[in-house]
């Protein structure tokens, strides 16, 4: 499967009567774009707001990162199932306007897996999405079901932004890109014999999928994978818009969509094949509640990474709790079989650091990579510009955040400055691959 | 200049060996012995007093030492404790180790001790005081004082967030995230991690497994018709007003509600705070996560000999595990008192 993604580097995003790109310049014609949103009769009201890095600032309550991608000469979707019908991803061209992303912004409305970002100062180091051009989709919706619960599935919200990003990058449809990046991986049982004398080595992917009703979890190709076993996906069918992120997760655990487009553990692998590993490809499995959901993917999980040979595993949770026991359990299924499994999660270790890192372990889990701890407590001062509701940090349930507290005080502070987990940075804790961060003895 | 006070025992104070070693506790006014060497790598503050005490007598008589150590503090002012270094001798690391732990959970202040790997001291107490591992004997006198002498500087100065690594002393199962110096992403170190791995190098991990903490599964109930009940759920139901503000995540409060007399929990009256899961079914009908009207029919049918008044109430979803362990040993004593023989847990 040959996947070719046209980079075009985007260094900054403004407003301009034509949507296009010149010189590392993204102009967006900002009543066209919110035109093309609003005809989801859903969203009731909508803005487009530009963030820089180094601007002070604070965009709270995001849902959702999507790197604005689209296909390149076909009628084909950038996400099959979810902005249009099937298709096959992960073949053929695909455009990407890099350096930026689109966010899910609510205009008031926060829910339990939203979370936040500074773009500037101490709490940009929270999160890479800091780093990025942040093009804010803010909107609210008539999903009036879910208006006032912490749980939402912010549907509207979420396409809409999928929708933008896909619309964005149409417009550089008969451009040059910048780079072309090519990712190439053929059929598992016929490689030249140099590359199959490598070790070989899948990644399983354990994307969030505890919601039992439909319209939580992470999709693949709109399917979501509560009901679901482990399947082989071919690297670049996760890279090119085959699966979206989940609403539910506390915020640091989870994998937006943008950092499926974008998995640095996969390009990593990928750029390891036929030098030190042979890269057999991607297991995709799920995080589902019960013991017997469980116990099922774990056994169909480590059975796939046998059937296709695997000597090596590496294994990536979105989430932590309740989800430690899909993480641990697949592992020790994984070593029991002989194969060598590294795993990627975050900890959560309480706020005086002296709780078990994670819910249960194992002596077999003894080659963990660690991208941060939920649990720490961030302080940081007020910025000048909210994008979104600041107030929904305390008050709508995100799963880092809280209304009143005998000790901390509330969430949010009367002067704008602000108190919380780093539970819900956005996307913090970048299990994917991107995290800069580890935790360590005190 | 911050004030310091040093433990030592007898055979360091130079008051005799295992003939002495019943010695009461004393207190002296400047240095003694060990304090000499510490003084010299110790620059911010000054060791006004040293407590001497005998091993045999921490060890056999700790309360009334600890009782006796106490008044001795309690008249003094002091910013910092030390203790040994104890290097192999196993009684004397044991003492340092529950003098330390004592003076920190009680005046508040940091303290900092020295031993050798193989102390049992070691195992015992680094979860509760910084230790550095020390020498065998007091050869190591020197080298061992000045490493607690380093982060009692630190520590005077201000500075909260020593790493175990870089400062050198056993890890103490506290855990907080950093940001790597060298700013190596995940992926990157977790292909390394797996290629040496496969490779049968040497590799390390990031999160050691810790011994692990595991609760032996409790007897059966012999006669469930004369047992008497309680509800223990982490799946979030309180009255309405959440009278006991307990958090929708990462809580760290729990509650007890009165049922007594109730035949089942009523939706408007009770509801769900937990932010972990679709709340719809359980506010609608509280009983599917605390199952009041189901064992109010055992009770009357004689299943089971009483309900317990109160059901306990807290959040799971991201509570540390640590919080969880502290709300049950709260929780615990009003079971008791009530005479409670078995507890449902449910979660969600």
């Amino acid at each position: 499967m040959k996947l070719e993604i046209g980079n075009f580097f985007v260094k900054k995003v403004k407003f301009g009567d034509v949507t296009k790109f010149s010189k590392g310049i993204f102009t967006i014609n900002k009543e066209e774009a919110i035109a093309y949103v609003k005809e989801d009769q859903h969203i009731t009201d909508c803005d487009i707001v530009i963030t820089h890095p180094g601007d002070e600032t604070r965009i709270v309550p995001v849902k959702e990162a999507i790197e604005p991608r689209a296909k390149v000469g076909t009628e084909e979707v950038a996400f099959p199932g979810v902005t249009g019908s099937l298709s096959q991803a992960g073949l053929g061209r695909t455009n990407a306007l890099k350096g930026c992303s689109v966010l899910a912004v609510g205009k008031h409305w926060g829910s339990f897996g939203d979370g936040l970002i500074d773009m500037s100062g101490e709490g940009a180091k929270y999160t890479m999405f800091s780093q990025l051009v942040n093009i804010c989709l803010v909107a609210d919706t008539d999903e009036e079901f879910e208006r006032h619960n912490a749980q939402k599935k912010n549907k509207a919200i979420r396409w809409g932004a999928h929708r933008l990003a896909e619309f964005l990058a149409k417009a550089v449809e008969n451009e040059e890109p910048d780079e072309v990046e090519v990712f190439d991986l053929g059929s598992i049982t016929k490689r030249d014999p140099e590359v199959e004398a490598l070790p070989s080595v899948v990644y399983i992917m354990q994307p969030q999928s505890q919601m039992e009703e439909k319209g939580y979890n992470v999709l693949y190709y709109g399917w979501d994978l509560n009901q679901f076993v482990p399947t082989l996906v071919h690297p670049n069918e996760v890279m090119d818009g085959a699966v979206i992120g989940a609403s539910y997760m506390c915020c640091s655990s989870k994998f937006s969509t943008y950092e499926f487009q974008n998995n640095p553990t996969i390009k990593r692998l990928y750029k390891e094949h036929g030098q030190t590993v042979n890269f057999l490809g991607v297991i995709m499995s799920n995080l589902n509640v019960s013991l017997e959901q469980k116990e099922r993917s774990i056994m169909v999980a480590s059975k796939l990474a046998q059937m296709v040979g695997a000597d090596g595993a590496i294994i990536g949770e979105e989430g932590y709790g309740n989800t430690d026991a899909d993480f641990i359990g697949c592992i020790v299924a994984l070593e029991d079989m002989g194969i060598k499994t590294v795993g990627m999660t975050n900890e959560c270790t309480g706020s005086d650091g002296k709780s078990q890192p994670l819910v249960t372990l194992a002596e077999e889990a003894n080659a963990i990579v660690s991208c941060g701890n939920v649990s720490q407590v961030v302080e940081l001062p007020p910025m000048k510009k909210v994008i979104g509701e600041l107030e929904s940090l305390g008050r709508d349930g995100i799963s880092g955040g809280w209304e009143s507290d005998e000790k901390l005080g509330p969430s949010v502070r009367p002067d704008g400055s602000i108190i919380m987990l780093n539970d819900s940075m956005f996307c913090g804790d970048h299990v994917c691959g991107s995290s800069k961060k580890t935790v360590k003895e005190f | 200049m911050k004030k310091a006070v040093l433990y030592i025992n007898q055979f360091f104070a130079g008051i005799g060996g295992e003939e002495k070693a019943d010695h009461a506790p004393e207190i002296r006014e400047g240095l003694v012995g060990p304090g000499l060497a510490l003084k010299t790598n110790l620059k911010s503050a000054e060791i006004t007093h040293t407590i001497i005490c005998g091993d045999n007598f921490m060890g056999s008589n700790t309360e009334e030492a600890i009782a006796i150590i106490n008044g001795f503090l309690e008249g003094i002012d002091f910013d910092i404790f030390f203790a040994g270094p104890a290097f192999q001798a196993g009684r004397y690391g044991v003492a340092c180790g529950t003098i330390c732990k004592h003076v920190e959970n009680t005046f508040g202040v940091k303290t900092i001790t020295s031993m050798h790997e193989e102390n049992p001291g070691v195992e015992m107490f680094k979860k509760d005081t910084y230790i550095f591992p020390g020498g065998k004997s007091a050869a190591a006198m020197r080298k061992d004082t000045k490493k607690m002498g380093i982060l009692g500087d630190k520590i005077l100065a201000g500075e909260t967030f020593l790493e175990a690594e870089k400062e050198g002393f056993f890890v103490r199962g506290i855990r907080h995230q950093v940001w790597r110096e060298d700013g190596v992403e995940a992926a990157d170190r977790a292909v390394d991690m797996l290629i040496k791995k496969m490779a049968g190098e040497e590799f390390v991990s990031e999160l050691p497994i810790p011994k692990l903490d595991r609760v032996p599964v409790a007897p059966p109930i012999k006669d469930l018709s004369k047992a008497k009940i309680a509800v223990v759920s982490s799946g979030g139901i309180v009255p309405v007003d959440n009278p006991d503000k307990i958090q929708s995540s990462s809580a760290t409060r729990w509650g007890r509600y009165c049922i007594a007399g109730e035949a089942s929990l009523k939706s408007g009256v009770y509801k769900t705070i937990h932010g972990g899961y679709d709340n719809t079914v359980a506010n609608a009908n509280p009983n599917v996560v605390v199952p009041i009207d189901v064992l109010r029919k055992y009770e009357e049918e004689g299943k089971i000999g009483k309900l317990h008044d109160y059901f306990y109430a807290t959040v799971g979803t991201g509570t540390a595990e640590g919080e969880a362990a502290r709300m049950a040993e709260e929780m615990i004593p009003y079971l008791k008192e009530a005479g409670v023989d078995a507890i449902v847990q449910i979660a969600t």
